[in-house]
């Protein structure tokens, strides 16, 4: 603790308090609860002195960092529960977000993004192939990894581990790149003139072979022929489909399908790899001087809190359920605009332009993307 | 040294002189020919020789001939270790705290590629950081439970990177002592050979003028994206800012590119573009990350025929910037 930085969101200001340090538990509560900030962080780095400026600090170290979050992910609901508006015409709409106004053609918007459960589900999903990589290729253990849900949109996953602290960022971009599959050539992964790799086999190659597999136990015709394949080969494919997806229990299907090449295979296990990469945000991992937010508190767009779960338990975590730091009361908002949305066992309907008594829980996350106010009386028994 | 009894001081003795001598050949061979030949007749010269070249490049203190120097005892480490037996290497690993482990002969998992020890990836990772070949990439290696498999020579070969870092360390440490007149006079003289040599071999300056049509296609997507006012994400930004500075673009150029973006405002992007330029704070002049970096974090569109051959956007815009003035010539001769 005593060789983090530590930083605060203010409510009012909306600026970044910076370069604090803390001696003890004590010190930090009292600092707290003088400031009672609205998101609170801390260096992923170990510093010498962590409030001195950048230069300054003397950088011992740093934990690895992986952030998977949703807006970095394609998903199926489309990101459909955002919005965005113009700020120049005012035009508004649902969707990801866009790089230039349909109407006007500006580029300046306001955006109000959701947690949505699909997206938080394919996050999930995310975060758990990380996790397998990380034991199985990486040897760490469970215990070395921190797991948490972000308290909006995904998971992070700190490792603390000694011999790993030291490691520069060229040497994280590495581990980026192992989890992106980036750079990544067939020639050095097992394949050779007709002999390709299985799907036991451990690493990239066991995933090459397993991405391979599920894309072509579902590919249509159009999916092949968008990978760059001839209608020709995309059918022909399609027609031995039994007898590659067969071939797994041997040596695998790189040599029995005839006028199929290796430049068709490359094609195609470019979509194996696509399917096994893990989706993580570049920047947070190559960044050894990170501010991530603390775990226990709260997140300021959601007022859900971020919360800590263990790899075993990660499967059936439900963070609309466990990140709920608000348990008691209800509060009365003047709802302006929100999509359907689920916290705990509640599954609240879309409002609009209406007066609702929610418990607080939901009322805060409404409160807080902005898409709700406190009724004067609230504020008048208050 | 202290085991061989020789004294800094006296290294101006007359007995001393075969050690100094040999001590100069070693750094005078790194500067010449970017290496260290072995020449191993006497033992105790060719050990003692060591330190005192070090020595010496320590005291010439110029950050390039101690990169050059450390590099060629890398060099040399690389071919005596290579000839080594695994287990001799693996004591040699231990000395620098690696987590190595030999691979047993009889294992019965088939390997594709075949494997003499196996790495922890932390110790692989921090003695890869400077090869470029897609090979030494650790995606592109078999790992499994946090460690590498290598083969001995490139064990041998990561080794010696070790060594260079080592050394590089060594030499920038402050000397602590004054060295015999003779032995200074030496670093001097090895130092001026080198600063003639590296004289010589000074890279080409950038034109004055930025010529577009020289971009590679990453800078060419961003400068493009940056006049019609699309979103470039911060990476990006830093990417072509730096690049347009460094093809020799004025500050107020750079500026007037991202004048057309969305959340332009003049203040703040001078202050961005002044600090990159190396106007403001630490002074330092930065330039755009290399390609497997930009790879990494998504700006790569995608790599066109030039791009095989180089690892720097800045290295393309050399070679392409070459390649329209041999061109341009011809093109004017046939109209």
């Amino acid at each position: 603790m005593q060789k983090r930085e530590f930083a605060f969101l203010l409510f009012k200001e909306r600026t970044m308090l910076r370069h604090k340090g803390f001696k003890t538990i004590e010190d930090f509560r009292n600092f707290l609860s003088g400031v009672t900030p609205s998101d609170v962080y801390y260096s992923s780095a170990y510093y010498e002195k962590p409030e001195e400026e950048m230069d300054a600090k003397g950088w011992m170290g740093a934990d690895l960092i992986f952030d998977i979050d949703a807006d970095h992910i394609p998903t199926p609901c489309d990101k459909q529960h955002d919005t965005w508006t113009c700020k120049n015409c005012g035009m508004s709409g649902r969707g990801a977000k866009l790089e230039k106004c349909p109407k006007c053609a500006g580029q300046k918007f306001g955006d109000v993004s959701w947690p949505c459960e699909v997206c938080l589900e394919t996050a999930k999903e995310e975060t758990m192939k990380l996790i397998d990589v990380l034991d199985k290729d990486f040897g760490l253990s469970p215990k070395e990894m921190n797991l948490a849900f972000s308290g909006h949109r995904g998971y992070h996953v700190h490792i603390e581990n000694e011999a790993i602290k030291t490691l520069d960022s060229i040497a994280r971009k590495e581990i980026v790149d192992y989890m992106l599959g980036i750079g990544l050539e067939t020639g050095l992964q097992g394949f050779d003139r007709g002999v390709g790799p299985r799907l036991e086999d451990s690493g990239w190659k066991g995933r090459i072979a397993k991405g391979t597999y599920e894309f072509l136990l579902t590919a249509t015709q159009e999916q092949l022929e968008n990978t760059g394949l001839k209608k020709k080969t995309a059918l022909q494919i399609l027609r031995q489909r039994d007898k590659i997806l067969e071939s797994w229990k041997e040596k695998g299907p790189w040599k029995i399908l005839k006028g199929i090449g290796p430049d068709s295979w490359e094609k195609i296990i470019t979509k194996g790899i696509e399917r096994q990469s893990i989706k993580i945000d570049t920047v947070v991992t190559t960044d050894v001087h990170r501010l991530i937010r603390l775990a226990n508190t709260l997140h300021g767009e959601t007022g859900l809190k971020k919360i800590q779960v263990s790899t075993s338990e990660i499967e059936q975590f439900d963070p609309f359920k466990s990140a709920i730091a608000f348990q008691h009361d209800s509060v009365t908002v003047d709802v302006s605009e929100s999509p359907e949305f689920r916290l705990g066992g509640n599954t609240y309907r879309p409002y609009k332009n209406e007066r609702v008594e929610l418990p607080t829980a939901a009322a805060m996350l409404l409160l807080c993307k902005g898409a709700a106010k406190i009724t004067e009386e609230t504020i008048s028994v208050q | 040294m202290q085991k061989l009894d020789l004294k800094i001081t006296e290294l101006d003795n007359p007995e001393y002189s075969r050690i100094v001598d040999r001590a100069e050949k070693r750094v005078e061979e790194a500067i010449l020919y970017a290496l260290v030949r072995d020449q191993a007749r006497n033992d105790e010269i060719e050990i003692l020789s060591f330190p005192v070249a070090v020595m010496m490049v320590a005291a010439a203190n110029d950050p390039f001939l101690k990169r050059r120097y450390a590099l060629a005892e890398a060099k040399r480490a690389y071919s005596i270790l290579r000839q080594e037996s695994r287990q001799k290497l693996a004591e040699v690993a231990q000395v620098f705290n690696w987590k190595i482990k030999p691979v047993k002969t009889d294992a019965v998992i088939p390997q594709t590629v075949p494997a003499d020890f196996t790495l922890n990836f932390v110790d692989y990772l921090k003695n890869t950081s400077n090869f470029h070949e897609s090979k030494w990439k650790l995606v592109n290696r078999t790992i499994l439970h946090g460690e590498v498999n290598v083969t001995k020579d490139e064990a041998a070969r990561l080794l010696a990177e070790e060594v260079r870092a080592h050394m590089e360390n060594k030499l920038d440490l402050k000397i602590g002592f004054t060295l015999p007149q003779t032995v200074t006079e030496r670093a001097e003289r090895l130092k001026l050979l080198f600063l003639s040599r590296k004289g010589q071999a000074r890279q080409e300056e950038m034109p004055k003028e930025t010529t577009v049509d020289a971009f590679p296609p990453c800078i060419r997507q961003l400068y493009s994206a940056a006049q019609t006012g699309r979103h470039i994400s911060h990476i990006g930004r830093f990417a072509l800012t730096s690049f347009l500075i460094n093809s020799g673009m004025t500050v107020e150029n750079v500026i007037e590119c991202f004048r057309t973006a969305s959340d332009f405002s003049e203040r703040m992007t001078r202050y961005q573009v002044e600090h990159i330029a190396g106007g403001r704070g630490s002074r330092t002049k930065y330039i755009p990350p290399r390609c497997d970096t930009l790879r990494t974090h998504g700006v790569c569109p995608g790599m066109d025929e030039i791009c095989h051959r180089v690892r720097h956007p800045l290295a393309y815009y050399r070679g392409k910037l070459r390649l329209i003035k041999t061109q341009t010539p011809a093109a004017a001769a046939r109209t």
